[in-house]
């Protein structure tokens, strides 16, 4: 699994404070700012289910972390006020926020922080990212902090709370309504739901920040691309959160409108099964790099927002090496090169199996018209995103599929060797994992998961096709929004309409 | 009369199990499990396996149908597996939507296809019948989605009379119709077009029998004739298929609820199918089976008051 921030831990010993009240957007108008999304949340409760739409709603925007992520994708505190890290990396002091209520009027205490991090990372509760707290040996509650020992030290930790829904502050009397009633300490609250249509959140009167711009969000859903562009061009809404089809972004460049778009986690890649076959050999999965036409494939199927990569490698990342990503530059000469050497000079047949994704539908074709100009005949099978579960992740049952890996930090999955793409390097990976991991500064950190990059690179475990943007369309007048897709949460702690943003909130990343 | 009705109820209930066992091993077969949907591309087999155990879907599939069945005997529907919330409310709330969706797309159909077959019919052979006729076509060969797409481009965005999409809630009733009349008539045009075909093809049958020739060769126009004496007779096909097309209307309406992002039962029932949420889907096909039975119930009952050969039958 993947995540972490470096933030941290080298920075042993430094206490990180947060700014005192701060001023978010000016003129607090409110007004209801109807956000389109596209899938509905399976269920309110984020600690139930790993679907990425239920924490796009309810992170950070109903329920908050000890410490969240701004949309640079920093480390920033908000229910602690402060935090500091002892030298060996392995204990973590929270200061907790004092005066700080849950939407229904209980006051945040110390103890509700301990209750939380212990139902996270308790197994029976399986939550999504539970794995991610189980280097945790303690959490202790003291005077007005929380203790928090690691087995050892990780200097992703912090990230890893602030990251994901493993890290929300619950109120202890109101866990068995999660999934009726959501109750946090953020901006806003949880007012109502329509199955498949709509979630509204209201103001948190309880709130102990400054409140949002708006009185009332309604996050309305569209399964029908061209719906929610036309439900924006009628101003039925004021936000598509990310478009669906990046060629509809041009369309709202001026005139009213605004496109805002910054980089994600995600990782569009062609999975390659290592674990048999021809893919098993290091020279063909190299061959399949150098054959397909990355910026080509990123024009057409990312409407050239984005950009290419050549490894578990965005800018998201602390190590995120640029220069990397010009690897494995398109050459169909070397590929079939490539092929000869590892016996394939007459080519061979594999199948590609795609899941029921634009991204995915759109690349299948190129990266099979790529691939058969070098000899690679390629048979595309496409099939409903449960059965990808099942057949591709699970049971490792394929050869090559296109998906977006999503999750930020994610490059430990390649120490994993029961992961779905089977890569044989996976124990070297391990243990430079758990060097990295355990470094005590910063910049020995950084060498570490940079070393990762590469080797992984070199074994051309999978084809990093490219990673995307994300594409925010807004009435112009949207003040706020988060400007990247570097965070679960579509964060609209800051947002108004009209008005204007504090220059603090704009270097964060909201978009002004 | 009784021993009649006795016997299609019972027709209706054994169709109903029939399905039940059908629906359920369908579902049962088909790959993914809902434990490994919610648990996502996170999820350690581990994680899964003691999902599925909570869940209850390791069980095997006859403890499984057997639960389900009994729930369903006692009005249960059940809890879904996802959003962890009763089913029942859930689909109740989805047919707000889809009712009023499926019956005012069934009045637009009839308002257009009784004019359109009747005219079809009446001018049979004739240029402006023929052009009726090739209306009907073109209403029939036009997908839903498009027609959908077509209207929302015209009477949403060009000419704002109605909104593009959504649905506020009838707590809004006359915003809420607004929001139904563009889907509506999507659904509708399409059915009635069809409609059209049956209609002029029943009225054509009547047009040409020995009885209304009869009818008119005592001094009445073929119009009148067929008012007075032929619509009846015309009827009792009409009314069987206009059962067969309301099942299909509902089938219609997942399609025209995701263009125009209703919250109805073709919606829940899509969402349901992509999250693996099976009791959901279980739930609403057999609900939707339930009513298509009770209508075609209906149906040859209405044959009974349409015609008497029937009602004799049924005595005997």
């Amino acid at each position: 699994m993947l995540t972490g921030a470096l933030a941290v831990a080298m920075v042993a010993m430094t206490a990180v404070t947060a700014p005192a009240a701060v001023a978010g957007a000016s003129a607090p108008s409110g007004g209801t700012l109807v956000v389109a999304s596209s899938v509905f949340p399976p269920t309110l409760d984020p600690t139930a289910n790993a679907a990425a739409a239920i924490d796009e709603v309810f992170e950070y925007n109903v329920y908050q972390n000890l410490v969240q992520l701004d949309p640079k994708g920093q480390v920033v505190p908000v229910l602690a006020t402060s935090y500091n890290v002892s030298p060996n990396g392995l204990r973590y002091t929270f200061n907790i926020r004092r005066g700080a209520h849950f939407s229904n009027g209980d006051l945040l205490t110390p103890a509700d922080v301990v209750f939380s991090l212990k139902r996270a990372a308790n197994r029976k509760n399986n939550y999504p990212y539970g794995v991610l707290l189980r280097g945790m040996s303690s959490v202790v509650a003291s005077g007005g902090k929380v203790v928090v020992t690691l087995k050892q030290p990780n200097n992703q930790f912090l990230y890893d709370l602030a990251a994901y829904s493993n890290g929300i502050v619950l109120d202890p009397a109101t866990v068995k309504t999660l999934a009726t009633k959501p109750v946090g300490t953020g901006p806003y609250v949880f007012a109502s739901e329509v199955t498949n249509y709509s979630v509204t959140l209201d103001r948190n009167p309880h709130y102990w920040g400054k409140a949002p711009g708006v009185s009332e969000v309604e996050f309305r859903y569209f399964s029908n691309p061209n719906s929610e562009i036309e439900a924006l061009k009628t101003g039925q809404v004021q936000v598509i959160d990310n478009l669906s089809n990046p060629e509809d972004a041009k369309q709202f460049h001026g005139a009213g409108f605004k496109l805002i778009n910054g980089p994600t986690n995600g990782k569009i890649q062609v999975t390659i099964n290592n674990s048999a076959g021809p893919l098993a050999k290091t020279k063909v999965r190299q061959a399949i790099q150098y054959a397909t036409d990355k910026q080509a494939i990123l024009q057409v199927a990312g409407g050239g927002y984005g950009r290419v990569i050549a490894s578990d490698d965005v800018p998201g990342d602390p190590w995120y090496m640029p220069n990397l990503n010009k690897s494995y530059a398109y050459n169909p000469a070397k590929a079939k090169k490539l092929l000869a050497e590892a016996g394939y000079s007459h080519g061979l047949s594999l199948t590609l199996t795609l899941p029921p994704y634009n991204y995915a539908l759109t690349a299948g074709p190129l990266v099979q018209a790529n691939l058969d100009a070098v000899g690679i005949k390629v048979k595309i099978k496409d099939i409903q995103w449960p059965l990808w579960l099942t057949q591709v992740f699970s049971k490792h049952d394929y050869q090559l599929t296109i998906v977006d890996h999503v999750e930020a930090r994610d490059i430990s999955e390649y120490g994993d060797c029961t992961y779905y793409w089977m890569y044989a390097g996976c124990k070297t990976v391990g243990a430079m994992l758990s060097k990295a991991q355990g470094a005590r500064t910063l910049a020995g950190e950084v060498r570490g998961y940079q070393a990762i990059v590469k080797r992984i690179n070199e074994d051309a475990v999978n084809d990093w096709l490219y990673n995307p943007d994300q594409l925010t369309a807004a009435k112009s007048n949207v003040v706020g929004l988060p400007g990247s897709g570097l965070t679960e949460s579509f964060d609209l702690s800051h947002v108004s309409i009209g008005g204007s943003l504090g220059p603090s909130f704009v270097a964060q990343g909201y978009s002004p | 009369m009784i021993s009649y009705l006795a016997r299609r109820v019972a027709i209706v209930l054994v169709s109903l199990f029939g399905a039940s066992v059908v629906v359920f091993a369908v579902l049962g077969i088909l790959p993914g499990s809902p434990a490994q949907v919610i648990l996502g591309t996170q999820a350690t087999p581990q994680a899964v396996r003691q999902l599925s155990a909570q869940l209850g879907t390791n069980k095997p599939l006859w403890v499984q149908y057997l639960h389900w069945a009994h729930g369903l005997l006692l009005g249960q529907l059940g809890r879904s597996y996802v959003s962890q919330q009763p089913i029942g409310p859930q689909i109740a709330r989805a047919l707000t939507v889809t009712g009023p969706l499926v019956l005012f797309a069934l009045v637009i159909g009839a308002l257009v296809a009784l004019p359109l077959g009747l005219g079809a019919a009446l001018y049979n052979g004739k240029v402006s019948g023929t052009f009726l006729g090739a209306l009907s076509q073109v209403g029939i060969a036009v997908p839903t989605f498009v027609g959908g797409i077509l209207l929302i481009i015209v009477f949403a965005v060009a000419l704002p009379v109605f909104p593009s999409s959504g649905f506020p809630g009838w707590s809004q009733p006359g915003q809420a119709l607004r929001s139904l009349v563009l889907p509506a008539i999507t659904l509708g045009l399409v059915e009635g077009a069809i409609l059209s075909r049956y209609v002029r093809a029943s009225v054509l049958d009547q047009l040409h029998s020995d009885y209304l020739r009869t009818a008119r060769s005592k001094g009445l126009s073929r119009a009148q004739a067929l008012w007075h004496h032929g619509m009846r007779n015309a009827m009792v096909p009409l009314v069987t298929v206009l059962g067969l097309e309301l099942a299909a209307l509902i089938v219609g309406a997942i399609i025209v609820e995701n263009v125009f992002s209703l919250p109805g039962v073709g919606q829940l029932l899509l969402n349901a199918v992509d999250n693996r949420d099976l009791l959901v889907v279980q739930d609403i096909v057999i609900l939707v089976a339930a009513v298509v039975l009770v209508i075609n119930l209906l149906v040859d009952l209405s044959y009974h008051l349409l015609d008497p050969r029937v009602r004799d039958e049924g005595q005997r």
